[in-house]
């Protein structure tokens, strides 16, 4: 019995000896990386480029989900007149399409936090990458200038909406520029001029870097990034945004030089990814799990038609089968789910439904890629600036000839000029880019004046109009901002 | 073998020497409750240390001098008694002492007689929970104890509840209590596995001196619960059934019917675009979509145990079976559950075993969101005029976007099957050479498994990739291991002087992971894996694969992974006469959740009782006041932050961009991070009197939270909203009264009531050193305010004139313009006052007992009804839109549908109050006399209603609801009726 007594009282004792080590608190995450132990190489600084373009797809940015619409994908379209609520809506964005939201809006919180989260990546992806410079400078070329073309990407898509107008040295109200990691910086709203200066530093900077890379960036299979091109047609964009017509005109010049319009019979297929023609930039959504950038207009799979296309929209088709957009842009379904999507414009079915971004080859899940830049854009950029330039009215017209011959089978040019011909850039503007992210900011920068009349009233509560004097066209800074920032609280936008 | 010879032997020896002057005094001791024997029983010749102990059929002999009259008979749990001895077999009833101080109580890792403890405890009993037919235990406790709100948010069957004691503590640190199982650390909230059943009771620590012994886990309070242990003797085997009942609660919101549905929908532009006939066909149709997806449950349940036990060998074994369904459709819960409890021991070690084997499958509906496929909003927005079915047999499709609810309950299902393994072996020597030195070691494990079954069907499934439904299949778990292990010292230093300390090692130690996969195309024969179509390149069924160090595989976050907790401790306890106690705890916790500098804190408390009614003074009283106990104690207990494992670390996850691996920096660090502390003074006094007839207690806390866990606010310009970090105090304070009246106690007929009240009162004494105040959402902490406000503009009416809303701004002026710089406090969503009362009377064999619970003073954002109130004609709406305003000079309280709509106003703030009629019971224990014939111990029959009667004044289906926001598809607790039997053999 004591011999027992012995052994269990030893082990006792050793139970209590070997609890008493410190190592039990050492433990470490294994699904995520401690950041003070990365970016010790060039490979985690590409890991965190493809992070920050990741990030480009959640909800606000170009993504979709119930807390928030794709602010730069489905919203302007929205908030515009090509497109109109409809009773399936289940009134997730009608407050914003209908212009009475405020600043606790969740969707206006979300986008801004949104680009802000982008921003903060590729800053990231920035902070230290030069101490690399002289091992692998075309390395850091490649990573450094996709990351500044990106920051300068989102904060111009936020002086879209935040802005309180696009001239080039307005003193009005633009928007915090963030260039440091620093989770507790507290920064105020630059003037639009600032906001411009840096926005055109930064991409000036990343046309520098990546004119000089060690690798390609993209393939004529893959337009996934961001590269010399789609920089310039960046700059191309923010120039013409800006007024500076020449620089617009110049750039958009070397990316139509650099890719031309896609064949009339390849356009459709653009916009299922079955063709890369003519696309400069497009972010990639590969499957259902990453989100979808347009699924809150019509959604495809449930075939809930949340805001379908105007009749005024419609009607800018003179002859919807030549035009290869109609069917691109529109298509007729029957309600049910699994009903056909049908693109014969001739379709007497009356329910009409977005048809550019409804899937993949034959998917019909809103899984598609969202082109941020493409070659469309470029001629309506190069248009638009050479019919505000003295002297150049031929040359625009001859790129809206251009441009429409390339879409319409058997089109014969026409002959515009003045005030004619810059009211058919911008109403080409709405048939080639419609629900591409575009309509609400196009508005902005030109008449700041929306009218809607197709079968408006239909229900309560859809707005008609939309006049120059509204709050609204300067979106306001979140409450939550408002909140945390004392910095920005006395900069709110004007009339929230 | 040895050693009960070697008693044997002993005993003879004393006996045989004291035989010439003595006799042999006979006795059988039993239960006043049920008439069974009780065995083990101590039996003294007052005044001496000659005793014996009853045998299994609770019969004693014991050989006494001449010289002795009285007996004293005493026994754990029961008050103990004296009896005078007599000639042949003396018959003794031992009642039990619920009101006395003499009780024991485990409060941790001992146990302690009530009498000194200085801390602050509340126990509750089997019997008070143990026929309770909900399966998450913590859903019986509400009402039961003051200072311990129970608040369950959910119906569903399984769910758990959300528990708070004295005051939300923490904003963003835990606040559930910390949970030990016969000295193991379980998983919150996540009962559902466990068998009430097998409960002991349950003792909620409240104070610092109370919890101290888990210090760093302790902030919030600690419930520990025993499990049911054997006792020497003859075996017993009980049986209890229940069988039952449950229903719905009716809403007090009234939507439309068909013809107003219609009549609305005209009114407001006609927005499905219905003919003339076609509303004439639709107004034949009127569907209550409640009776679609409600029905009634079903509640069965089974539980047969056997316990006894021979000399220090004692077992208790039990099995049982739960079978609830609820009452939305396919929902329910199947438990089956196994236990053993052994314990052995030789003279010098005591060891133990308790094990419990669960196994639950649930199948639940989504709740708690604004999701329109939620079958339980969906009842609330598809239109009246619809019917489930088409003419064709077919699932009826809504023009409008809100899909039927019924597919999304009969054809998908979404289940859950936990495993759930709690145990603990330990083992204690005490020192033969010294006397009152012992060593113990106490080891456990938590295990909780969970695979998950999402079925969504082909039939409704065409969002699911390729547009053929979709299979998700995951499994879960989490290990936590707790090993403790103590050196004691007890010693009575003379008759006056008693000391105890004990030093312990504790070690916690979580380790989780977690994965799924979904699966697409389904079709065929089969609804489980067999069904999921290959993927390829063009047909969109390529699987998705996640996991991470999360236990839900629903959930598999990056952010948590191991943890571990590391504590020393002290315990020194010094008493005076049995009439003063001093106890104190000393401790450092270190805890793998904090950064390298940070990881250490100490913690610590003191506390001092005095049994005044010990002292000579008192003698006079004594026959009134039998005990008065006056406490109080002060001291510190820690609090860590739950969202993640690894907050003081910058954190970079997975990204996939392209189908090329990135990182995103998925946290931002705050390495400063260190642990939240909760400093409580506690005073109260406990008496009994009259005999025991009158029992009360009354506490006062007063508890400061500093280093408050908060979300400190960042500019969004970082891309974040928030960050945890150390800032602010917040102090909750308050006073716990209970009392417990046996207002008549006769011969056959006992009156018995109770009742217990808390009232809590938070306040935020800091924040950040630049702010006071924090808004996060419609939340506000203010410095000097409550918790948790609500922080809205008040709507005060509609303008006649336009139909406009009608708000007040921050001067009290009417405005009809939205701003939310005119946000004002109205009102926290915390509980200020709760409490629970009842009563029971016993006649024979029968009794009644009714119990009631309240909350009273809190405010409830109700979104739920905001969702029927936002004027979208297209689906259906509150039955009050058909008041809204339409013309000029109209007076109303809903504004037109043209005006602005916000719900995050006071138009949808509700007060919280409501008074429930828990349980209510009825039963009959069949006279001993007539079960005696058939061998049987005892019987009770019984009859019990759960949730009866609710009085309120909320406008939604349930006003019970833990934080301060009902976003939509409530499940609502289960009003259930079920009979039973208990039997005793």
């Amino acid at each position: 019995m004591k011999f027992r007594n012995y052994v269990l009282g030893a082990g006792l004792g050793l139970a209590l000896a070997t609890t008493s080590c410190k190592k039990v608190l050492n433990v470490a995450p294994e699904y995520a990386l401690d950041g003070s132990q990365i970016f010790t190489s060039l490979t985690d600084y590409e890991y965190s480029l493809t992070g920050t373009y990741s990030l480009l797809r959640q909800n606000g940015y170009y993504g979709n989900g119930s807390t928030g619409t794709g602010a730069w994908s489905s919203l302007p379209d929205m908030m515009g007149d090509d497109l109109l609520q409809t009773n399936e809506d289940l009134g997730n964005y009608g407050r914003l399409s209908n212009y009475t939201f405020t600043p606790n809006e969740t969707t206006v919180s979300t986008a801004w936090t949104a680009a802000y989260n982008v921003i903060t990546q590729a800053n990231i992806t920035i902070r230290g990458i030069d101490r690399f410079q002289s091992a692998n400078a075309q390395k850091v070329n490649r990573i450094k200038g996709q990351a500044l073309a990106l920051r300068a990407m989102a904060h111009f898509d936020l002086l879209r909406y935040w802005g309180s107008d696009f001239e080039r040295n307005s003193t009005g109200l633009g928007i915090p520029y963030v260039t440091e990691v620093n989770a507790f910086a507290k920064p105020s709203r630059l003037t639009v001029k600032d906001t411009y200066d840096r926005i055109f530093a930064d991409l000036n900077v990343a046309e520098t870097l990546l004119a000089n890379v060690d690798a390609p960036i993209n393939s004529a299979s893959s337009k996934a990034n961001i590269d010399l091109t789609a920089v310039r047609a960046l700059l191309a964009r923010v120039y013409l945004y800006s007024k500076n017509y020449t620089q617009a005109e110049a750039y958009a010049t070397q990316v139509i030089t650099a890719a031309p319009l896609a064949a009339a019979s390849n356009f459709a297929n653009i916009w299922k990814d079955g063709s890369q023609s003519e696309v400069i930039f497009a972010l990639v959504y590969s499957n259902i799990s990453e989100g979808n950038p347009h699924a809150q207009v019509h959604t495809a799979s449930l075939n809930r038609n949340c805001y379908r296309p105007t009749a005024g929209f419609m009607n800018l088709f003179a002859d919807k089968t030549a035009d290869v957009r109609y069917s691109a842009n529109v298509a007729s379904r029957s309600t049910g789910t699994g009903a056909a999507i049908v693109t014969d414009p001739a379709s007497t079915i009356t329910r009409k439904i977005v048809n550019k971004h409804i899937g993949k080859g034959t998917s019909v899940d809103n899984v598609v890629n969202w082109k941020v830049l493409r070659t469309g854009e470029m001629y309506l950029i190069r248009a638009e600036a050479r019919a505000m330039q003295q002297g150049k009215e031929t040359l625009a017209l001859a790129d809206l000839n251009s441009l429409r011959a390339a879409r319409v089978s058997n089109y014969t040019a026409v002959n515009l000029s003045g005030q004619a011909l810059i009211d058919a850039i911008f109403t080409e503007r709405r048939k080639e880019l419609f629900a591409e992210g575009h309509r609400w900011f196009d508005l902005k920068r030109t008449s700041r004046t929306i009218t809607r009349t197709d079968n408006v009233g239909a229900f309560s509560g859809l707005q008609s109009a939309l006049t120059s004097a509204s709050k609204v066209w300067v979106f306001p800074i979140p409450q939550g901002e408002i909140d945390a920032n004392p910095n920005i609280r006395t900069q709110q936008s004007p009339g929230w | 073998m040895v050693k009960p010879l070697l008693n044997l032997l002993l005993g003879l020896l004393i006996s045989s020497c004291c035989f010439a002057q003595g006799r042999t005094v006979n006795g059988k001791v039993t239960a006043k409750a049920d008439g069974t024997p009780l065995p083990g029983v101590s039996v003294m010749v007052k005044g001496t240390s000659n005793g014996t102990q009853t045998d299994a059929q609770g019969n004693f002999g014991l050989d006494a001098p001449l010289s002795a009259k009285v007996l004293t008979i005493s026994y754990l749990g029961y008050k103990t008694q004296e009896a005078v001895i007599t000639a042949g077999t003396i018959s003794i009833t031992l009642d039990d002492n619920r009101q006395s101080l003499s009780e024991v109580i485990v409060t941790g890792y001992n146990a302690q007689s009530e009498r000194e403890i200085a801390g602050s405890v509340a126990t509750i009993k089997a019997e008070q929970i143990n026929q309770v037919p909900i399966a998450s235990f913590d859903q019986a406790l509400q009402g039961r104890a003051p200072g311990v709100l129970v608040q369950a948010s959910s119906g569903q069957p399984g769910a758990a509840a959300n528990v708070v004691v004295r005051g939300r503590g923490s904003i963003l640190g835990s606040t559930n209590p910390l949970y030990i199982m016969d000295g193991i650390e379980i998983t919150a909230a996540d009962f559902a596995t466990i068998n009430t059943q097998d409960i002991a009771d349950v003792t909620i620590l409240r104070d610092a001196l109370a919890t101290a012994q888990y210090g760093s886990r302790g902030a919030n309070g600690v419930v520990v619960i025993s499990t049911k242990q054997g006792r020497a003797g003859r075996a017993i085997v009980r049986y209890d059934a229940q069988f039952g009942r449950s229903t719905a609660p009716d809403s007090k919101v009234t939507l439309m019917n068909s013809a107003q549905k219609l009549d609305y929908e005209l009114a407001n532009g006609n927005p499905n675009g219905w003919t003339a006939d076609q509303i004439a066909v639709l107004k034949q149709t009127n569907t209550d979509w409640k009776d679609v997806i409600f029905k009634t449950g079903i509640t069965k349940s089974h539980n047969l145990s056997v316990s006894g036990g021979v000399d220090k060998t004692k077992y208790f074994v039990s099995g049982s079976l739960f079978d609830q369904s609820g009452t939305v459709l396919t929902t329910g819960l199947k438990r089956y559950n196994g236990r053993v409890n052994l314990s052995s021991g030789t003279q010098d070690f005591d060891f133990g075993l308790n094990s419990s084997y669960g196994y639950s499958n649930f199948s639940n509906t989504s709740e708690a969101n604004t999701v329109n496929a939620s079958p339980l909003n969906a009842i609330r927005w598809i239109n009246p005029y619809l019917t489930p079915y088409s003419p064709d047999g077919s699932y009826t499709e809504s023009v409008t976007g809100q899909p039927n609810p019924l597919p999304y309950l009969l054809e998908n299902n979404n289940s859950r099957g936990q495993l759930k393994l709690v145990g603990n072996v330990y083992a204690v020597y005490h020192v033969p050479v010294v006397k009152g030195l012992y060593a113990k070691v106490n080891g456990g494990v938590d295990y909780t498994s969970n695979e998950i079954t999402n079925f969504i069907s082909p039939v409704i499934g065409f969002n699911q990739p390729g547009g053929r439904g979709a299979l998700t299949r995951g499994y879960g778990k989490l290990t936590r291991y707790t090993l403790t292990s103590s050196i004691g010292y007890n010693k009575k230093i003379d008759q006056d002087h008693s000391i105890s300390a004990t030093l312990f090692n504790e070690i916690v130690s979580a380790k989780s992971n977690s994965f799924r996969f979904t699966g697409y195309g389904l079709g065929g024969a089969f609804e489980n894996e067999s069904g999921i179509t290959p993927g390829t390149a063009t047909n969109n069924f390529i699987p998705v694969v996640a996991g991470g160090g999360g236990a839900d595989p629903n959930n598999p976050s990056a952010l948590l992974g191991p943890n571990a907790l590391l504590s020393y401790f002290a315990n020194v306890k010094y008493n005076y006469k049995e009439r003063y106690f001093v106890e104190s705890y000393l401790r450092r916790d270190g805890s793998s959740r904090f950064g390298a500098d940070r990881r250490y804190a100490n913690f610590g408390s003191v506390g001092v009782s005095w049994i005044a009614s010990n002292e000579d003074f008192f003698a006079p009283v004594k026959s009134i006041f039998s005990d008065l106990k006056l406490k109080a104690s002060y001291g510190s207990a820690g609090n860590q932050p739950v969202t993640a494992d690894f907050l003081p670390r910058e954190l970079y996850g997975r990204a996939v961009y392209n189908g090329v691996s990135g990182l995103v920096q998925s946290q931002l660090n705050n390495p400063e991070l260190q642990w939240e502390r909760r400093t409580t003074f506690n005073t109260g006094l406990e008496f009994t009197a009259w005999n025991g007839r009158i029992g009360g207690s009354f506490d006062y806390y007063n508890a400061l939270t500093s280093n408050l866990l908060l979300n400190q606010q960042l500019s969004r310009t970082v891309g974040r909203t928030s960050l945890i970090s150390n800032s602010g105090k917040l102090r909750n304070s308050g006073i716990e009264a209970s009392l417990n009246v046996d207002v008549l106690k006769l011969q056959d007929f006992d009156w018995n009531v109770f009742a217990n009240f808390t009232y809590n009162k938070s306040k935020i004494v800091a924040l950040l050193p630049d702010q006071n105040e924090i808004i996060d959402g419609i939340y506000i902490n203010r410095v000097g305010e409550k918790l948790n406000q609500l922080y809205m503009v008040r709507y005060v009416g509609v303008n006649p004139a336009n139909g406009n809303s009608i708000y007040l701004d921050k001067n009290n002026n009417p405005t009809e313009t939205y701003s939310s710089n005119n946000r004002v406090l109205v009102g926290s969503a915390e509980t200020p006052y709760f409490g629970g009362f009842g009563s029971s009377i016993t006649y024979k064999g029968f009794e009644a007992s009714a119990f009631l619970s309240f909350v009273k003073g809190n405010k409830i954002l109700n979104y739920d009804r905001s969702n029927v109130e936002y004027p979208y004609a297209a689906d259906n709406l509150s039955a009050d839109l058909l008041r809204e305003w339409r013309t000029p000079g109209q007076v109303t309280d809903i504004p037109s549908p043209n005006n602005i709509y916000i719900a995050e106003t006071t138009r949808f703030v509700e007060i919280g109050d409501f008074l429930r009629l828990r349980n209510a019971t009825i039963s009959y224990s069949l006279p001993k006399t007539w079960l005696s014939r058939v061998k049987v111990n005892s019987l009770r029959v019984f009859v019990q209603g759960q949730n009866l009667v609710t009085w309120t004044k909320y406008r939604g289906f349930d006003p019970e609801y833990a934080t301060g926001n009902l976003i939509g598809a409530q499940y609502p607790a289960l009003r259930t009726i079920t009979a039973g039997l208990n039997i005793a053999l």
